[in-house]
């Protein structure tokens, strides 16, 4: 009976593949044999199609607490629950399989083909033939591999980047509508880090999915998280809050230490250059366009030696100007308007 | 111990050497039949310039040789059977054990069965029981089992982790995760040992001749005992020949049968 | 007194062996002195063959290890050759070197050099290039270079590869022992020579154990000729 209720909740979260809340409750790990736990009593609440970052130093519990939502690692005690339903009450197995899942190491199935990799979950699931080779087209596409090329190789014949792209399309192949990664670009370098970031913004844009996504790296949670979690040891959240929030207003000297040299700067690229209060129009000024941020409007006065420059918009119309001083003045007043929105 | 081959196992470490030399295999490949063909004729050649007196016509004719490579073949075959039907399922099943004392232990049997010389063992069985076909093949499966069994092991210990991992997270079963995941990553280890026990068999079916089960082995040493040197020679180029042609055989077996991607 | 097995009442299979403890010990009592002289047979000729096996396997490992076609052709003879079973190469060898130490040596010799070889050639070309190309670059001859920079990082591997040759040559040993050669390997025929006898189980018994036991010992005593001979910095 149980069984029946839980196949046909998987199948109600599954076809909602844009996303779903994910409460924890009082979560806790320790580990056999050790005294200290590894999480203790982690509470948060992410809703449908949230993407959120933990950030924290190595061993600090983030790992582990994201690990217990698919149940890699079984919590000691605590309760997680995925739409609403308690994810300890379904078979961890048939679980797993509506959950995405990356992992640093991406563990590409060397024997496989990327197209098998990428189909493992939907056959599992009993799609047809022709189904899985559709999807795997349609997913090596969305992470920009071209199929005729991609398909038949093995992973070791791909190069790093291009792995992570396929580990990606892997968990997005049965389309969950939860995604957990773990630290997914970390052993990429930093240029196809970069562009691996932006591509998934853009996917993520389309996709909505509910993202935990772990990472030690502050500037990569400030690119990539609706909100961020600085976590210390046993995974004990310092603040939970938008990028803009805790680069304006770090909650303490921990997390003030973690966001590290240049929070101003960081900030400016979080903020919108309309967000400032414009200055009347700058004849002869150069411009930027409204969509740009604070930081690219800062750099173009310090690359053009100018004292103020032009905001225009789409139409290529300014609509006023921006100085030093107007840039100031936005970080001096927590923006709420930051963030992406 | 009588033989052993290339097998790519480092016993005593238990680290594989992963030398794998795309040149060093296309000249084995070639080489090992080309050799055997050259020693199979220049034998033969030197053979049939001689007188053979009445002792080395008894053996040194086609039937007599012909049955006795046929029980060398059967021996070989059949003990190197059972080792692939008892050891790797045993190898599975104690890699599923969680304990790890259970697995130390079994791996610490393995290495005494690695030091243990098979003419003792072949030699002990026959003086507790009985000589003769039987006793060969059951000191042969003692023998290889551990090898095969702690090869097996290996090979599933060595599936990256992540690969595992990932398995486990796409929300694979336990025993899915051996079917679609290790298995097939420990299929060239596992071969390995297939390999050297097979090559093993060979070796050890020649000593099989000292406990009457036949084989190539009765012409080495009634070649030896009568003095007669054609004998010797022939059984000792064909025993080799064997030895060779089926190490051969089972590595191109290996080369087809790896997962392609490794 | 104490018997083998239980299996001797019910079916009866280790009635004609006679085996008991006292007997044994008795065996062992009459003949300790034999069997010291054969162990120290079977650990010298192993170790002989170890060194001629060292110095010609490294040889060839050094002259080869950078030429691929060599290589390729010395991997592929000594793969071939360890695939030989044993009693073949020693009968063979027989006629050409008598009976005795000679043709047990060459045999171990000749089943030593794969292992040997091999990991020579794969400790060699495991030496990172930076290394080599820093010592090239303060004025370092090739040969120089080869004895004081790559033959000291390749020693580890290398010695592994005499380890797996000490572990398969003290089982050939044994076998020797059919063609006159040293060691336990005579006992173990001695067993066998004379069954229904009611020594022949103490004497095959004690051949094997005490090669097992010999095995163990020399595949112990390699880890700490590892840690002693090689460099501080290499070792984990």
């Amino acid at each position: 009976m149980a069984e029946i209720t839980n196949t046909g909740f998987l199948t109600a979260i599954s076809e909602q593949s844009a996303g779903v809340s994910i409460e924890l409750d009082n979560v806790t790990k320790v580990y056999p044999g050790q005294s200290a736990p590894a999480v203790e009593n982690f509470s948060m609440s992410i809703e449908p199609g949230e993407f959120v970052v933990f950030v924290g130093p190595s061993g600090c519990g983030k790992t582990t607490t994201m690990k217990m939502i698919n149940r890699i690692i079984e919590p000691t005690s605590g309760s997680i629950r995925i739409d609403g339903k308690d994810v300890l009450s379904l078979d961890p197995n048939a679980l797993r399989r509506h959950i995405g899942y990356v992992i640093q190491q991406i563990g590409l199935f060397p024997h496989r083909t990327i197209a098998e990799n990428i189909g493992t979950v939907p056959r599992m699931l009993g799609w047809s033939k022709s189904k899985v080779a559709e999807r795997v087209d349609e997913l090596l596409r969305t992470v920009q591999l071209d199929p005729a090329d991609f398909a038949k190789r093995y992973p070791k014949q791909l190069s790093g980047g291009q792995q992570q792209r396929a580990g990606v399309a892997r968990a997005l192949a049965a389309n969950p509508p939860v995604m957990l990664m773990d630290e997914p670009f970390g052993a990429t370098d930093p240029i196809t880090r970069e562009k691996l970031q932006a591509e998934f913004l853009r996917l993520q844009a389309e996709l909505g999915k509910t993202i935990i996504f772990v990472t030690h790296d502050f500037d990569e949670a400030i690119r990539l998280g609706d909100r961020i979690a600085v976590m210390s040891e046993r995974s004990k959240i310092e603040q939970f809050d938008t990028p803009a929030n805790i680069l304006a207003a770090p909650a303490n000297d921990y997390v003030a230490s973690f966001i590290g040299q240049g929070a101003a700067i960081k900030r400016l690229t979080l903020i919108p250059v309309t967000a400032a209060r414009l200055l009347p129009v700058a004849e002869g000024s150069p411009g930027i366009p409204a969509d740009g941020s604070l930081r690219d409007a800062l750099d173009l006065i310090v690359l053009t030696g100018s004292r103020a420059i032009n905001v225009v918009d789409a139409d290529g119309r300014p609509m006023g100007s921006l100085d030093h001083a107007t840039i100031s003045a936005v970080l001096g007043t927590p923006s709420k308007r930051g963030g992406r929105g | 111990m009588s033989t052993a081959t290339a097998d790519p196992v480092d016993w005593s470490t238990g680290e594989v050497t992963r030398f794998r030399d795309r040149s060093a295999m296309v000249a084995r490949w070639a080489a090992a039949p080309a050799f055997v063909a050259v020693a199979l004729i220049a034998t033969f050649a030197f053979v049939s310039a001689l007188q053979l007196d009445s002792i080395e016509q008894r053996t040194l004719n086609p039937d007599y040789i012909t049955a006795r490579i046929r029980e060398h073949i059967v021996l070989t075959i059949v003990a190197s059977a059972l080792v692939a039907v008892l050891a790797i399922p045993a190898g599975i099943l104690v890699h599923r054990v969680q304990s790890r004392i259970f697995r130390g232990i079994v791996l610490t049997i393995g290495n005494i069965g690695q030091a243990t010389p098979a003419i003792g063992v072949v030699i002990l069985l026959a003086i507790v029981w009985q000589t003769g076909f039987a006793t060969a093949v059951v000191a042969l499966v003692a023998y290889s089992f551990l090898p095969v069994l702690r090869n097996t092991m290996i090979g599933l210990e060595q599936v990256s982790p992540e690969a595992k991992e990932a398995a486990r997270g796409m929300g694979m079963t336990p025993g899915q995760v051996l079917r679609h995941i290790e298995l097939p990553l420990a299929t060239p280890t596992i071969l390995a040992g297939l390999r050297t026990s097979l090559v093993f068999a060979v070796g050890v079916a020649t000593v099989a001749t000292f406990i009457n089960a036949g084989g190539l082995g009765d012409m080495i040493v009634n070649g030896l005992k009568l003095q007669r040197f054609p004998v010797l020679l022939v059984g000792a180029v064909l025993v080799a020949a064997i030895a060779i042609l089926i190490d051969w055989l089972a590595g191109i077996v290996e080369d087809l049968v790896r997962p392609k991607g490794l | 007194m104490v018997l083998l097995s239980p299996l001797k009442d019910e079916k009866g299979w280790f009635m004609d062996t006679g085996f008991n403890f006292a007997q044994l010990a008795l065996f062992l009592s009459d003949r300790w002195g034999e069997i010291i002289n054969l162990t120290v047979q079977h650990i010298s000729v192993v170790a002989i063959s170890l060194v001629i096996a060292l110095v010609v396997g490294v040889a060839i490992g050094v002259a080869v290890w950078n030429k691929p076609i060599s290589r390729a052709t010395a991997l592929a003879a000594a793969g071939i050759a360890i695939t030989i079973p044993s009693l073949a190469l020693l009968a063979l060898l027989s006629p050409l070197l008598g009976l005795g130490w000679g043709p047990t040596i060459v045999a171990l010799v000749f089943y030593s050099l794969l292992p040997i070889i091999r990991n020579t050639v794969v400790g060699l070309r495991e030496v990172p290039a930076g290394v080599l190309e820093s010592a090239r670059g303060m004025g370092m001859s090739r040969a120089r270079v080869m004895l004081t920079t790559q033959l000291p990082i390749a020693w580890p591997v290398i010695l592994t590869g005499v380890r797996v040759a000490a572990q398969l040559t003290i089982g050939i040993a044994a076998i020797a022992a059919y063609v006159a050669g040293p060691g336990l390997g005579q006992y173990i025929f001695t067993g066998l020579s004379s069954i229904g006898s009611r020594n022949a189980i103490n004497y095959a018994l004690v051949g094997t154990v005490l090669v097992i036991v010999l095995a163990l010992l020399v595949d112990g005593a390699f880890v700490f000729i590892t840690r002693f001979t090689t460099s501080r910095g290499l070792r984990g």
